[in-house]
């Protein structure tokens, strides 16, 4: 059950993600989203915010560990499992 | 070389003068300037409700009076606690340029810069811990930006120092003239208004110098990618205001949707052009907006 809830939670990550690459339609959970500019420093806080709104945690913005959040599949880890 | 623009520039000069000279003639105690009531009224606005980020929506029309108050608390605890974060990156970008090869003509007005910018972000800090339970709101950190030189780093952080100042004067301003709101508030946005006058004035010029420095050799891909920057990064600052856990501590309701609801309004379109309004005709003027 949880881990459909989990699931869930990515997924909107991944369409945040995707809308506002209009010419991607897919994304792999290991792209890296920062070096591939998906996510740049401008978009980043909108990032926290999609993850913290999708999980329903809130995430400590002095505690940000950047490697958390380099792909679809590091950001489910620490905030999705 | 940036510092043989600065140099070549006679108008730069002269105004580095008179600001200097301004700012020492104009220097006050902050830590004495202040009076600091024990609490302040919460049955009052604590920002001008035309600047809260619910002005003009139906989400303010669903709020009662005191919820209202309430969110307005919040909203300028968040307001100052920008300030104080602001303050404290946009010093590292100038700490680490003064006194070095490019920056020896400014350098001066820098000591003076350094020195105000750390007393405001003395009494930003000083109301959010005195006046909104010690704390401050934070936001994911930002740094860098296209940046193919050096040139056009120096250019972005002046760039991005300019449009954050000049967003928290048009409150300041707005703030410093509102009866409505308690005097040591009004006090703040005055004080700090009147200094940032100084700040405002020498970051254009710097930023325009700068820039014709970039334009002299950048490609159009890159002045474009500048302006695309630019225009981002403004409204990157402008949503700073719209921070989910102020919505949350003023007690509203799912607060990711608010503040979805509230960046897609009309009413937040209109408030950022308002905000922004001599800022983007300053750097359209410039041609750093394309």
């Amino acid at each position: 059950m949880s881990s459909s809830v989990d699931t869930q939670g990515i997924d909107k990550v991944r369409d945040w993600i995707l809308g506002r690459h209009p010419d991607r339609t897919e994304l792999a959970p290991d792209v890296n989203i920062i070096e591939n500019r998906l996510v740049d420093s401008l978009a980043f806080v909108e990032l926290v915010y999609a993850i913290e709104d999708a999980s329903g945690r809130e995430i400590d913005f002095d505690a940000i560990d950047v490697e958390d959040f380099q792909s679809l599949a590091t950001i489910e880890r620490a905030f999705f499992s | 070389m940036v510092s043989e623009v600065i140099d070549r520039s006679a108008r730069f000069h002269g105004i580095l003068d008179r600001l200097t000279e301004k700012s020492i003639d104009d220097y006050y105690n902050p830590y004495r300037l202040f009076e600091w009531p024990e609490q302040l009224p919460e049955d009052m606005w604590w920002m001008s409700p035309e600047l809260t980020t619910t002005h003009g929506t139906e989400i303010a029309d669903r709020l009662g009076r005191e919820q209202l108050y309430a969110l307005s608390r919040q909203e300028s605890i968040n307001f100052y606690s920008l300030n104080v974060h602001g303050i404290r990156e946009l010093l590292v970008e100038v700490v680490n340029r003064i006194h070095t090869k490019g920056f020896e003509t400014p350098s001066e007005f820098f000591h003076h810069f350094i020195g105000e910018e750390n007393e405001h972000m003395w009494f930003f800090a000083e109301f959010c811990l005195r006046y909104g339970n010690g704390k401050m709101y934070r936001q994911p950190a930002v740094t860098g930006g296209p940046a193919p030189s050096r040139e056009v780093e120096s250019l972005l952080v002046f760039a991005r120092i300019m449009i954050f100042e000049e967003l928290v004067d048009h409150f300041n301003s707005t703030m410093a003239a509102d009866d409505r709101l308690h005097e040591t508030i009004r006090a703040i946005n005055r004080i700090h208004h009147q200094d940032e006058s100084r700040h405002i004035a020498f970051g254009r010029e710097l930023v325009q110098l700068l820039f014709d420095e970039v334009r002299r050799t950048a490609s159009n891909t890159e002045l474009d990618d500048i302006s695309r920057y630019v225009r981002r990064y403004m409204t990157h600052s402008f949503e700073s205001l719209y921070h989910p856990q102020v919505y949350r501590d003023a007690g509203l309701d799912n607060p990711h949707e608010v503040r979805r609801a509230l960046l897609e309004s009309d009413a937040r379109a209109r408030a950022e052009e308002t905000t922004f309004r001599k800022t983007s005709k300053f750097l359209r003027k410039t041609g750093i907006l394309r």
